[in-house]
C-alpha cells in the first residue's frame, strides 16, 4: 500500500524535543519515507541538509540556539543553500498570531498546528503534492506565493500604485 | 524604482515527487490503511508522551514559582504541544490559554498575575496527572480559564 511512492524520498526533521522527533519520524516512516534525518536546532540541521539533500523538511519553530525561523531563512536565502525550493512543514505549537505570521514570512510551506494529528500530517504533504505553489522573489521576501487565492475574478477596479502589468514570470 | 517582483511557476522548480508518481502518493496519504498505520504509531507512544507531559508540568510549577516567566511559558509551550497527542485533550487546551495569557503580558512588559497564574497551575497539574480523562471536566475548565484570559486581556488592552 503506502511506500512506493515515497520510498525514495529524503526527509529532514528538525525538532528540539525527543518525543516529538520521534513520533515525526515514525508517522513519516508509515508512508514509506524511510531515509529520516533529524537534527534538533536550526543550525545542525541547516549543516545537515548541505550532507543529505533532503527532499522535505519538517521543522519546529522555537528552538535553541538557532530557531525554526531562522533556520527557514538560511534554506530559502543562504548562497550555500542546496535547495531553496525545497518544500517546507513548520509543526509548532505557537499559535499566536504573530508566529504564525513570521513563519509566513520566513517562507514556510505550510504550517502544521501541534497537537500532531496524523491526517493533518498527511494533509499537509499532500497539498505540496497536489498543489505546489509559485516562488516569489521581490524585495525582502523570497518564499512560496504567500496568496492562498489567485485573485483571478477580481475585474477591478487597480487603483494601487504597484498595481503593474509587468510582472515578470518565468 | 522597486523592482517587480518575479513569480518563479512550480514548473521550473523540483517537485517533491515526478508527475507519474503523484496519483499514487496522494492514494497513500488518503488510505485507510495508511491512517490505521499511523494510529497505531500513536498509540504505541501515548505513554512516553504523558510522561513527558508530567515531567514539564513538574518543571512549570517550579519556574512559575521562582516567577521565571520566558521558562514558565516555554514549559506550557512544550506541554501545550504534546498533552493532546498524549491524549490530554484538555491539558493541552489549558496549557495553550496559559501560553496566549503569558504570550500578551511578556509582550506587553506587564507581570502575570499571581492568581491567574495559579488558577491555570492547577488545573493544568490536576488534568495531567489524572488517570481518567472523563473525570477531569477539564473541558469546562479549559472553557472558564479561556475565557477568564479573554476578559483579562481585554481589560490590559483597555488600560
Amino acid at each position: 500500500m503506502s511506500g512506493g511512492a515515497f520510498e525514495h524520498l529524503k526527509a529532514l526533521i528538525v525538532e528540539d524535543n525527543p518525543h516529538m522527533r520521534e513520533l515525526l519520524c515514525s508517522l513519516l516512516r508509515a508512508i514509506g519515507i524511510t531515509a529520516v534525518h533529524e537534527a534538533t536546532d536550526g543550525d545542525g540541521a541547516f549543516r545537515l541538509m548541505r550532507e543529505t539533500q533532503p527532499d522535505l523538511i519538517l521543522t519546529d519553530l522555537s528552538m535553541t540556539p538557532v530557531d525554526g525561523l531562522a533556520f527557514v531563512r538560511e534554506v530559502r536565502h543562504s548562497s550555500d543553500s542546496p535547495n531553496p525550493y525545497i518544500p517546507i512543514i513548520m509543526v509548532t505549537g505557537h499559535t499566536e498570531r504573530h508566529r504564525i505570521e513570521a513563519a509566513r514570512d520566513a517562507g514556510v510551506t505550510e504550517v502544521l498546528a501541534k497537537p500532531i494529528a496524523a491526517s493533518n500530517l498527511f494533509q499537509r504533504i499532500a497539498e505540496i503534492v497536489q498543489r505546489p505553489r509559485s516562488f516569489v522573489k521581490c524585495a525582502g521576501y523570497f518564499g512560496p506565493d504567500r496568496r492562498r487565492q489567485s485573485g483571478g475574478g477580481y475585474t477591478g477596479p487597480y487603483r494601487r500604485r504597484e498595481d503593474s502589468d509587468d510582472i515578470a514570470i518565468r | 524604482m522597486t523592482k517587480p517582483p518575479e513569480f518563479i511557476a512550480p514548473e521550473n522548480y523540483k517537485p517533491l515527487l515526478p508527475k507519474n508518481q503523484q496519483k499514487a502518493a496522494l492514494a497513500a496519504l488518503r488510505s485507510s490503511a495508511t491512517l490505521a498505520k499511523a494510529s497505531r504509531v500513536i498509540a504505541q507512544k501515548t505513554a512516553a508522551l504523558r510522561g513527558a507531559v508530567l515531567d514539564l508540568v513538574t518543571q512549570m510549577e517550579a519556574f512559575t514559582k521562582s516567577g521565571d516567566w520566558p521558562a514558565a511559558f516555554a514549559a506550557a509551550h512544550e506541554i501545550r504541544g504534546l498533552a493532546g497527542t498524549a491524549g490530554l485533550s484538555a491539558t493541552g487546551r489549558i496549557a495553550n490559554g496559559f501560553c496566549h495569557y503569558l504570550d500578551a503580558l511578556l509582550r506587553a512588559g506587564a507581570q502575570p498575575d499571581a492568581a491567574i497564574v495559579q488558577l491555570h497551575v492547577d488545573a493544568i497539574t490536576r488534568s495531567a496527572r489524572t488517570e481518567d480523562e472523563t473525570a477531569r471536566h477539564g473541558d469546562a475548565v479549559a472553557d472558564e480559564l479561556a475565557a477568564l484570559v479573554a476578559r483579562r486581556l481585554a481589560e490590559l488592552r483597555n488600560g
